[in-house]
């Protein structure tokens, strides 16, 4: 029961682990497009030694980075029970709606189908990998790399007038605030606890009543945002902060031989993922 | 209003961009209901309160938060797929601000319960229209989702909306400051 309060623990997104490693240390540019090569790579493979081959890459970075991997494992332990019950559901209907694969099991509206086997085992091992390689790409490259990498990244939209400056600072807020909002829900949901409510404890199959429960959290946790955004906009506005104002860069960064090498492996690992027929 | 994008749209995108990753990251956003879709959700919210409160851009910003978060935490085949994970999300908070300014001279409140309602109805009919274009499913079964998840969603979506944004209107008139310099609502 008590784990259900402990949000923060849980949430891996926005944490950062100096370990100096060679992961640490590529050009957030180049490590962020490898992550998108690769997260593209897992969203589009669906054979089971594929998933497997990149699964084993996405453990290997654990050592690279010198990230101990219970990291990574932390993030998919709160989502363990929603993806037994989701693969159940798929197993049993899935089959059903789609068509094609040997039918193992047949009995009323229940099919059970060598393409619902599979989709329910490739889900289950991209979950892993994407959680893996997300966990992986913020414990190694602070907040503030990320958002220059991906301004970088973004740079050339700025001639068709995207927002490129603005664009990356919102997605650093959001970043940020998600371990404080974390954290501000777990105090909520114990105060709210410590009055008698209860959450998380009614059976799933009450829908009506879960949600009510929900609603105690999150209003407060929306109002709890507003107005730190509402502190954040007048500590900005205090300091003069001009969203559009030209800007000199503090970090400039040059691509080495690593760099292009993470872009070459990255491009391998999807290129094998991809063309394993199983 | 001003144009374009002011501090205070920068961060108010940013803060509701990260209660829709939070939820989304830690399952507390999504209701788990027995359809082919898997669950209903309430991450479109936030991208509802931005469009109402700063526009159609920040609520665009958020809903491609919300779009990405959503891609990169799928666990069902359907939102791996960016065109039906990403695309649709982009016009929650578009739909929102529209419904909004229509309707704010009537009443204030009715406007906001609409544009909850309407921004929720535009994530469910264009996610599962996605689906069906896409082939993940057959009309039939995404007419059943519309209504086993997508009315529940509209209708907490209806309440969540409301009181969060009324209660941001009385910010400032009691207690902590709205700035004054950007703050003209």
């Amino acid at each position: 029961m008590s784990a259900e309060f402990e949000l923060t623990r849980n949430i891996t997104i926005g944490q950062y682990l100096p370990t100096g490693s060679i992961v640490h240390r590529l050009d957030p540019r180049f490590k962020l497009a490898a992550f998108v090569i690769l997260i593209l790579a897992i969203a589009v493979c669906n054979t089971y030694v594929g998933n497997l081959f990149a699964l084993l890459m996405c453990v290997c970075l654990f050592p690279l980075s010198k990230i101990p991997i219970h990291y990574g494992l932390s993030g998919i332990k709160p989502a363990i029970p929603f993806i037994v019950i989701l693969a159940i559901l798929q197993l049993l209907f899935y089959g059903g709606i789609a068509d094609g694969g040997t039918v193992y099991f047949e009995y009323g509206f229940i099919t059970i189908t060598s393409e619902s086997i599979r989709l329910v085992l490739v889900s289950a091992m991209r979950f892993v990998e994407v959680i893996f390689l997300s966990s992986v790409l913020t414990l190694s490259t602070s907040t503030t790399e990320l958002t220059h990498g991906m301004e970088r990244l973004l740079g050339p939209l700025e001639k068709l007038k995207f927002p490129v400056h603005a664009f990356a600072l919102i997605i650093t807020i959001a970043i940020r605030f998600v371990p404080t909002f974390a954290m501000e829900m777990e105090k909520m949901m114990k105060a709210q606890a410590s009055r008698g409510a209860d959450f998380g404890t009614g059976e799933w199959w009450r829908i009506v009543q879960r949600t009510k429960d929900m609603f105690p959290i999150i209003i407060p946790l929306f109002n709890v945002a507003l107005a730190r955004a509402e502190d954040l906009i007048l500590a900005m506005e205090a300091r003069c902060y001009i969203p559009e104002a030209a800007r000199t860069r503090y970090a400039h960064y040059t691509a080495a031989g690593k760099d292009y090498a993470a872009i070459v492996l990255s491009l391998v690992i999807s290129a094998v993922m991809l063309g394993i027929p199983w | 209003m001003e144009k374009g994008l002011t501090v205070r749209r920068i961060v108010i995108a940013g803060v509701l961009g990260a209660i829709a990753i939070l939820l989304g990251v830690t399952r507390l956003g999504y209701i788990p209901v027995p359809t082919a879709a898997g669950n209903a959700t309430i991450l479109h919210i936030p991208a509802v309160i931005g469009g109402i409160m700063e526009g159609w851009g920040v609520g665009m910003i958020i809903g491609l938060i919300f779009g990405v978060s959503s891609f990169l935490n799928a666990t069902v085949p359907l939102f791996k797929d960016p065109l039906v994970a990403i695309l649709p999300r982009l016009f929650i908070g578009v739909t929102a601000y529209l419904t909004y300014v229509g309707l704010k001279n009537v009443n204030q409140y009715v406007a906001i319960g609409v544009a909850g309602f309407v921004g929720s109805m535009t994530n469910t009919l264009l996610v599962l229209g996605m689906a069906v274009v896409r082939g993940y499913m057959a009309v039939g079964v995404a007419a059943t989702v519309a209504i086993t998840s997508g009315l529940p969603e509209a209708i907490v979506s209806v309440i969540v909306t409301l009181a969060v944004v009324a209660a941001w209107k009385k910010l400032g008139t009691s207690g902590r400051q709205k700035s004054k310099i950007s703050g003209d609502l």
